[in-house]
């Protein structure tokens, strides 16, 4: 009985003396300040909130909770009371949502452009077709389609193609994960189909995907970003003074400076296009 | 790429990765407190079950046997309908910490260590206790000799829902919410950088586990080997 | 330190296990509680010292007080039937008891190891307990309870399930242990030879009710009653119809002889007519089952038997080797002698007591036969 169970609980001893001073984080609920915010996979996982967040944090002394999930999760979360601020990019279903009553202000804050990507061997001839003609080409030829089905902004992004393309997809060839992008992407890439894509996150992951950039720039593959601030009147416990910290710092000159900068260290171009205070029909390419 | 990943998994590890080794610390805190929680309920819950003669014990066995089995994404669900702001503990705040899921991986935990005690007691001599008290044991005293007696089985048990929890990444995502510094630990961690496409840090998160679940298992044998008698003669 | 009780009587759920009006067990004294199975023993046993399952109503006396739990904690050990040891060396078995009432490891080690030697086990002290045979870990058994110093020592069955050497040894130690002990002794057996060897005074327990009790030679010579002459082995039961005579008698087989049809009738005793059944060899001795004109009776001998099956043969037994019975529980056999301070002293010249009472259930005289 001795020696390898005082050998294993050395180990475990060994590692949790070595990690617990390598930053112990708060095992309850925060002492500082902080709120909860509701985002879309795609800016969590282009990296950009990781840089934003805690330059906000220094600026405001708010810590945040990030909540990764899709635009439509973000909105049902908001809608709840669950989530303080909303950081989402689906201005359809936000708009519906802000008629409801329960949210405050919803202000502009970025815009990227989403890419239809696909194989490099383009087996339904989409290279350089607009948007939306290159769903009717990948429609009639059949060929795989991945969908994100998840009720996120790039989904309703993707409906919303579809449905300018007068077909409603569906048979084998069009599959949707029910997942966020990135995991969306390999999958794409595994089975050498088609599908849209931001173009961040598209960005990031390119060194691991047999995929290429196929149709770009059409208008209709605007994907614009908003700031959604949640009042009491979603829940009790909802932090108005927090989003609007948020909210008001998203939209200022610093931000929206480290926004326009991020991605070109890597990537050569940025990521986002900074659009506080533009007017939203003035977007665009 | 399986090399690469594995290479620069190793690489990640030895030179001491600050993030690397902070996640495993969380890991391993969370997983450990939520195991001490669940031997504290577990135990004597699995030790009355056992050992008690009441109305409805064998439903309540089979309910601990059927705990065992439950998803632990089923577990992270009720645990955050209870925790969110809407909730009945919402005003504790606790969603979105370590602590929640600690609750959680207990709540997992404790069904795993209750039904595997209650093996363990039954296996010792009915008459153990009257025996202790026969020679003038308290009943206090009676019971942590009966403690001691199972003392092998009672640990495999606690080992194995350490082994549950530190494995299980439904409950972790949705209670924790893979807070990245807060509440990210390995599971979490690996599948978010699976769904981020980078697999070598993936891997090594994915080695990390890997090398504690072993660990864990290969005590689980050590004690259930040590466990069974060998007869001399 | 004397043990006791009173009105004691143990259930589970409706069914009554157990009811014993008193009895008492002085220090230094040993009794025996002999019954067949399922008679309560091991009832009795817990119930004494108070760790039994079931409702228990009545009262436990020490030294004639009414004595709660702690008390009887304190004052008695007890060893149950099979030996239950812990995972552990045989020394720190031993020792366990002095450590359940809390004195300190290396203490207890000390306090156990004198025992150890009285039980002739010092040679297992760093044994695996789990690897003993039957025999050796009953002996830690005792000797675990021996360790505490209790005032009190109930053994259940100490010494079933040996082999016969293994027994025979066991029973020369714990005799000698006992005899120096000084403590009041019971022990639960379903063997008269461990009673007469170990036991002052004996109990006959059937049925969960005390038929008999007496002084040890007194009791397995006489018994009450005819279930108590089964438990003691007179299983030759010869009717008032066979023998003429008012009651019932019995006999032990090992004491009756087979006769030939030509023998002659042998002086002083019995003799019933029959008719052979069935020899069965039984090893060192033969068994003779012979149907009579009442009920079929048994004959153990040593002897050779020429006899066979359907031959007509009789069956002797001497006057002195057979008793006389009522048949149901008698009615006066509870509380009679149950207590020392009641036996009548042994004036009337014969052993134990009803000896020389006009209902006398003693031997019946030469002139009661025939």
């Amino acid at each position: 009985m001795r020696r390898p169970i005082v050998a294993v609980i050395a180990f475990v001893g060994v590692l949790l003396a070595g990690c617990g001073t390598a930053g112990a984080p708060a095992a309850g609920p925060s002492t500082e300040r902080s709120l909860i915010l509701a985002t879309t996979t795609s800016t969590q996982d282009s990296g950009l909130l990781d840089e934003l967040l805690p330059a906000f944090s220094r600026d405001t002394g708010w810590q945040v909770k990030t909540l990764a999930v899709g635009s439509g999760q973000a909105i049902e979360l908001g809608r709840r009371g669950e989530a303080d601020a909303l950081l989402v990019h689906s201005p359809a279903a936000e708009t519906t949502f802000v008629a409801e009553g329960t949210a405050g202000q919803r202000r502009l804050v970025m815009h990227n452009d989403f890419v239809l990507v696909g194989p490099a061997a383009d087996p339904a001839g989409v290279r350089g077709s607009g948007s939306v003609e290159a769903l009717q080409k990948i429609a009639a030829a059949g060929a795989v389609f991945v969908s994100r089905g998840d009720g996120s902004g790039t989904n309703a992004k993707e409906k919303d193609l579809w449905a300018k393309a007068a077909l409603a997809p569906s048979g084998g060839w069009y599959q949707a994960t029910g997942q966020g992008m990135g995991a969306t992407l390999q999958v794409a890439s595994e089975k050498a189909g088609y599908t849209l894509s931001d173009r961040a996150t598209f960005l990031a992951q390119r060194d691991n995907l047999a995929l290429e950039v196929l149709s770009e720039g059409d208008p209709g593959l605007l994907n614009v970003y908003h700031v959604i601030e949640m009042t009491t009147r979603a829940g009790d416990r909802v932090q108005p003074d927090g989003a609007r910290a948020f909210s008001d710092w998203i939209v200022s000159p610093s931000a929206q400076q480290q926004i326009g900068r991020f991605g070109v260290d890597r990537y050569g171009q940025p990521l986002f296009t900074p659009d506080a205070g533009k007017e939203e029909s003035a977007l665009g390419r | 790429m399986l090399v690469d990943g594995l290479v620069e998994a190793v690489r990640l590890l030895l030179t001491g990765d600050q993030d690397t080794w902070s996640i495993t610390g969380l890991t391993l805190r969370v997983s450990l407190t939520a195991t001490a929680g669940a031997l504290l309920l577990g135990v004597p819950l699995g030790t009355g079950l056992a050992l008690g003669r009441f109305r409805g014990r064998r439903v309540l066995l089979a309910a601990a046997n059927t705990g065992m089995g439950m998803p632990p994404v089923v577990v992270g669900l009720f645990v955050t309908v209870l925790l969110w702001r809407s909730g009945p503990l919402g005003a504790l705040g606790l969603l979105y910490t370590p602590t929640a899921m600690m609750i959680a991986q207990a709540a997992i935990a404790t069904p795993v260590v209750t039904a595997l005690t209650a093996a363990a007691m039954q296996q010792v001599d009915p008459d153990f206790l009257v025996q202790m008290r026969a020679l003038g044991a308290t009943r206090l005293r009676a019971l942590l000799a009966l403690l001691a007696e199972a003392r092998l089985p009672l640990l495999a048990a606690g080992l194995a829902g350490f082994g549950a929890v530190v494995s299980e990444v439904g409950a972790a995502q949705m209670v924790g919410g893979n807070l990245a510094g807060e509440t990210r630990v390995l599971t979490t961690a690996a599948v978010l950088a699976t769904g981020r496409g980078q697999f070598a840090l993936a891997i090594a998160f994915g080695l990390v586990l890997l090398v504690i679940a072993f660990a864990v298992n290969l005590a689980i044998t050590l004690a259930q080997q040590r466990a069974t008698v060998r007869q001399p003669r | 330190m004397s043990i006791g009780c009173r009105n004691l009587v143990v259930t589970a759920g409706r069914r009554e296990l157990l009811a014993v009006p008193a009895l008492d067990v002085t220090a230094g004294e040993t009794v025996a509680v002999l019954g067949p199975n399922g008679a309560g023993k091991s009832t009795l046993l817990r119930a004494l010292a108070m760790v039994g399952g079931g409702q228990l109503r009545g009262e436990i006396r020490l030294d004639g007080r009414p004595a709660g739990t702690a008390a009887l904690r304190a004052a008695v050990a007890a060893v149950l039937q099979r030996p239950i040891l812990q995972r552990a060396t045989v020394l720190d078995n031993v020792a366990a008891g002095l450590r359940l009432r809390g004195v300190r490891r290396s203490a207890a080690r000390g306090r156990a190891h004198p025992w150890l030697a009285a039980l002739g086990i010092t040679q297992l002290a760093d044994r695996d307990a789990r690897t003993l045979s039957g025999g050796e870990a009953q002996r830690v058994a005792i000797a675990r309870a021996l360790a505490v110093a209790p005032r009190v020592l109930l053994l259940d069955e100490p010494l079933t399930g040996l082999d016969a050497t293994t027994r025979a040894d066991l029973l020369a130690d714990l005799r000698s242990v006992l005899q120096q002990l000084g403590a009041a002794v019971l022990i639960v057996t379903h063997d008269r030879d461990e009673a007469r060897a170990l036991a002052q005074r004996t109990v006959l327990l059937i049925n969960g009710r005390i038929r008999q009790i007496g002084s040890t030679p007194t009791v397995l010579d006489a018994p009450a009653d005819l279930d108590c002459a089964a438990l003691l082995g007179y299983t030759t039961r010869l009717p008032p119809a066979l023998t003429g005579h008012p009651t019932m008698l019995v006999a032990r087989p090992e004491r009756c002889r087979l006769l030939g049809p030509t023998a002659a009738d042998p002086p002083a005793a019995l003799v019933v007519p029959g008719t052979l059944r069935r020899v069965v060899p039984l090893g060192g001795t033969t068994r003779v089952d012979i149907d009579t004109s009442a009920q079929p009776v048994s004959v153990l001998t040593t002897a050779e038997v020429n006899e066979v099956a359907g031959a007509r043969v009789r069956l002797a037994v001497d006057v002195d080797d057979v008793r006389e019975c009522p048949p149901g529980p008698g009615a006066s056999a509870v509380g009679d002698c149950g207590t020392p301070d009641r036996e009548e002293p042994a004036a009337a010249g014969g052993p134990g007591c009803a000896e020389g009472r006009p209902r006398s259930r003693g031997r019946p005289t030469r002139r009661h036969l025939r």
